[in-house]
């Protein structure tokens, strides 16, 4: 993969790493684009398994313990260590990547379709449904993603889509059960339209959707659970004649409304270039989005052309995650630094008291895209709590202003070239730039 | 925040030692006038008001809630019987420190959206389709600018997640533990210096420099018994110059396993009162707690053991000044043509209105402020004579 600039790596990666090769220029939108196809070991090797593994490695405990009243000893720990190693993957994989764009886009993507992992739901597939629902889609069709995000158990658990029944279904009647709203709602406030639906439509799509299941077998229809008859959502008349067929078609026509495509672009706008984007923008990606059939690469096209994604204004706040990931490229602590295991270990305290608690996001709306929901005092100090660790731990013969120009290079101020300078220890300096606001923004 | 605090705050954190700063006192931040003061829990998830104060003498109720309804309950007007989970919450009602208003909403009606019941519940926003007001802001953010004598950073939001409901052009406090600075002091100054360059993060870096030394030694509440902890330093922030507090409690949207849901956040909900209330002590006299919720749930259970989203809903209100043991309604019914939309319990009255004359009784707001400022277009309608 060629390497990106150091625009490229604050705006549209996790920021500079100390010790790979950089291109010189500013933001070349080919080259950007370049890694949505690009190989990349070093994000690979973060690769968790699939959906059908951990399906398959669910069901294995399920039958022992059913069998023989108890969970093998290999499959519990295999288990364990399955959540163990999705959880390092939050802040891993963003800091050891090669192409910065890709994760960044996994990351808004998943976080503007959340699943939360929230009381514990869902721990065994919220890395799933990043790697399976999100990750495939990034470069392809939005239409194609939202639906592979409908149809993952996680999003199916989240928003308790599994247990609705069709009222008068066979077996809402016989078990006196019925329609649960919560994924028909947030499908279309958050991962379509947001606006221009109506509650007749809600409850008609959760007729829709009624009897979406999942198990060690995957997803699909139980047809006991199908609410009979015609539900009109949005103008449209979807029969029960083939439930998946229809589930689909309903995502195909909603994810190519005019409103998705504002709501995508938005989003998309507001993620990379600023808490309220220009409007010029946002219309040009809608337009794109509508004339490209949903297709994403031609709005990362639209948007990487603007002036405002090229600029060397940094406007937008990076949050914990793109924070700490930063931070972490810019030291080059690895794994296999002594340090590392017990500075891993606190992590994931150090991101819930940044404000980002790893996949828990507090609602279904996910966590803040814009500065002034991470900039808290206690968030802003647990910014300084975390740069003062990581730079505690950073071994070698670090210079802080060398630092400062790996970092910020011409975009550093004077100002801090020289306050990182100052400080009496090195250590310091190098928390005097981690934890200045020149470093948080990007 | 005024000019003179902040810059007192940056020349204490670049110029003076530790020992000569007049800001290490424990009264920091200027008191309301008064001896009044205002906690609002915001009930995040959409409590369920049907069942914590059930209508057990609506003939339609038991219809409604086969399972969720079935079992004992705690007797409170003959009308309405509480939740048996909430047990512990049954001496406050007896002794007239607990009350509740029934069939109470936000404006908020075309939609059931969390993330927007919640904004408009905290924006205090008059509009039925959830939209926010140009500016953003909370509806206690306001009421700072009107109470007489208020400075605004007496209100302290408490959680590591900060409130809408205290946002806005009054500089409110954000609480919440921090640690102690490992950094030289020199460290200090330099980074203090790089921040105060940045107008984005001048004052909330300030603020959380001064949050490590309010809290300094102060362990953060841990997950586990955090409620009563939290209740703990809210009560000690009013115990000092603050008089309105905001918190967040979330875990109410009971889509299923209501019942075994319900009973965890009432084990929870009744730590972080009785935690306040001791920790107030003579000042849980002076206090009025006001816990209110997004939007109800509807009015039948589910088919999973639980309510979806509704709307008529719950606000429970606590406190030593509060005139309690009463459930203030104008009950709407639970029959068949009672219900919004068939399948809600029918909002009868704007549940802003009680934070309205809270603010009007307890911080003597005028009504017509209120109606003008604080809350945009309500109708305060008749006084429900909140305090004693």
């Amino acid at each position: 993969m060629e390497p990106a600039s150091l625009l490229e790596e604050i705006r549209f990666g996790y920021g500079p790493r100390r010790d790979a090769p950089q291109a010189a220029g500013g933001v070349d939108v080919d080259r950007v684009l370049a890694q949505l196809t690009a190989r990349d070991p070093q994000g690979a090797a973060w690769d968790q398994p699939r959906l059908a593994q951990r399906l398959s490695l669910i069901a294995a405990a399920t039958t022992q313990k059913k069998t023989t009243g108890a969970v093998e000893a290999a499959t519990g720990i295999a288990l364990k260590q399955l959540v163990a190693n999705d959880a390092d993957t939050f802040l891993g994989r963003p800091t050891f990547a090669a192409a910065g764009f890709v994760e960044r886009l996994v990351n808004l993507w998943s976080n503007r379709i959340t699943v939360s992992n929230i009381g514990g739901k869902v721990t065994r597939f919220v890395v799933s449904f990043r790697d399976d629902a999100i990750r495939p889609h990034i470069a392809g069709r939005y239409a194609d993603m939202v639906q592979a995000a409908l149809w993952h158990p996680a999003m199916q658990s989240y928003l308790t889509q599994i247990n609705s029944f069709g009222p008068q279904s066979e077996a809402g009647l016989r078990r006196n059960k019925g329609l649960n709203e919560n994924l028909a709602r947030e499908f279309l406030e958050l991962h379509t339209m947001r606006d221009g639906y109506s509650q007749e439509d809600v409850t008609q799509l959760a007729w829709l959707l009624a009897g979406m299941m999942w198990d060690d077998k995957g997803m699909r229809v139980d047809p006991r659970r199908v609410q009979p008859g015609r539900k009109r959502v949005l103008g449209v008349v979807y029969d029960d004649s083939d439930p998946v067929g229809q589930i689909n078609r309903m995502v195909q026509t909603i994810a190519l409304r005019p409103e998705t495509a504002r709501n995508v672009a938005f989003t998309l706008a507001r993620h990379f270039v600023a808490d309220v984007p220009p409007e010029g923008l946002v219309d040009d990606l809608a337009a794109t989005y509508l004339a490209q059939d949903s297709a994403l690469t031609p709005l990362y096209r639209v948007l990487l052309s603007h002036p405002a994604a090229r600029s060397p204004d940094r406007t937008k706040l990076r949050n914990p995650q793109e924070y700490a990931a930063a931070s972490l490229r810019l030291t080059g602590l690895s794994p296999a630094d002594a340090a590392w295991p017990k500075l891993a270990r606190r992590f994931p305290l150090a991101l819930t008291a940044m404000g980002q608690a790893p996949f828990k996001a507090l609602r279904p709306d996910g966590w803040p895209e814009v500065a002034k929901g991470w900039m808290t005092p206690p968030m802003l100090a647990a910014r300084v709590d975390w740069a003062i660790d990581i730079s505690a731990q950073t071994t070698g013969q670090i210079d802080p202003a060398a630092m400062v120009d790996t970092a910020l290079g011409p975009h550093a101020s004077a100002l801090l070239k020289q306050s990182a300078s100052r400080a009496e220890q090195r250590w310091e300096g190098l928390v005097v730039l981690i934890a200045s606001p020149e470093f948080s923004r990007r | 925040m005024p000019h003179d605090f902040l810059l007192s705050r940056r020349s204490f954190l670049i110029g003076c030692s530790v020992a000569a700063s007049p800001l290490l006192t424990p009264v920091t931040f200027a008191a309301a006038k008064g001896d009044n003061r205002l906690v609002v829990v915001v009930l995040r998830g959409a409590m369920d008001g049907l069942d914590v104060a059930r209508p057990v003498g609506d003939r339609n109720f038991a219809a409604l809630r086969p399972n969720l309804a079935a079992g004992e309950v705690l007797d409170l007007d003959g009308f309405f019987a509480l939740n048996p989970s909430a047990s512990a919450l049954m001496p406050l009602w007896d002794a007239g420190e607990m009350a509740f208003a029934h069939a109470v909403a936000t404006p908020y009606r075309q939609g059931r959206s969390h993330f927007v019941g919640q904004d408009l519940l905290e924006s205090g926003a008059d509009e039925r389709d959830g939209t926010m007001t140009n500016q953003r802001d909370g509806w206690l953010n306001r009421a700072l600018s009107v109470i007489p004598g208020a400075d605004a950073r007496s209100a302290v939001s408490v959680g590591q997640q900060r409130l809408l409901i205290l946002e806005g052009e009054q500089d409110t406090q954000h609480y919440f533990p921090v640690s102690e600075s490992p950094l030289s002091l020199q460290g200090q100054t330099l980074l203090a210096t790089v921040n105060a360059a940045d107008p984005l993060f001048a004052e909330p870096f300030a603020q959380s420099r001064q949050l490590a030394l309010d809290t300094m030694g102060m362990a953060a509440p841990k997950a586990k018994g955090g409620h009563a902890q939290l209740g703990s330093y809210v009560a000690d922030q009013l115990s000092g110059a603050s008089r309105i507090a905001s918190l967040s409690f979330g875990g109410w949207d009971t889509h299923h396993s209501q019942t075994r849901e319900m009973a965890d956040q009432f084990t929870a909900f009744g730590e972080l009162v009785f935690a306040m209330k001791a920790g107030l002590g003579r000042h849980w006299g002076s206090t009025l707690v006001l816990a209110m919720t997004e939007f109800g749930r509807t009015a039948r259970e589910n088919g999973t053991g639980g309510t979806d989203h509704g709307t008529g809903g719950l606000m429970i209100a606590l406190g030593g000044a509060l005139r309690g043991k009463r459930v203030m309604t104008d009950w709407p019914g639970l029959g068949s043509g009672d219900l919004l939309a068939e399948r809600d319990l029918m909002p009868t009255r704007d549940v802003r209105a009680f934070a309205g004359w809270a603010l009007r009784d307890m911080f003597g707001v005028e009504a017509s402020t209120i109606g003008q400022v604080v809350f945009p277009g309500l109708d305060l309608g008749a006084d429900p004579r909140l305090l004693l």
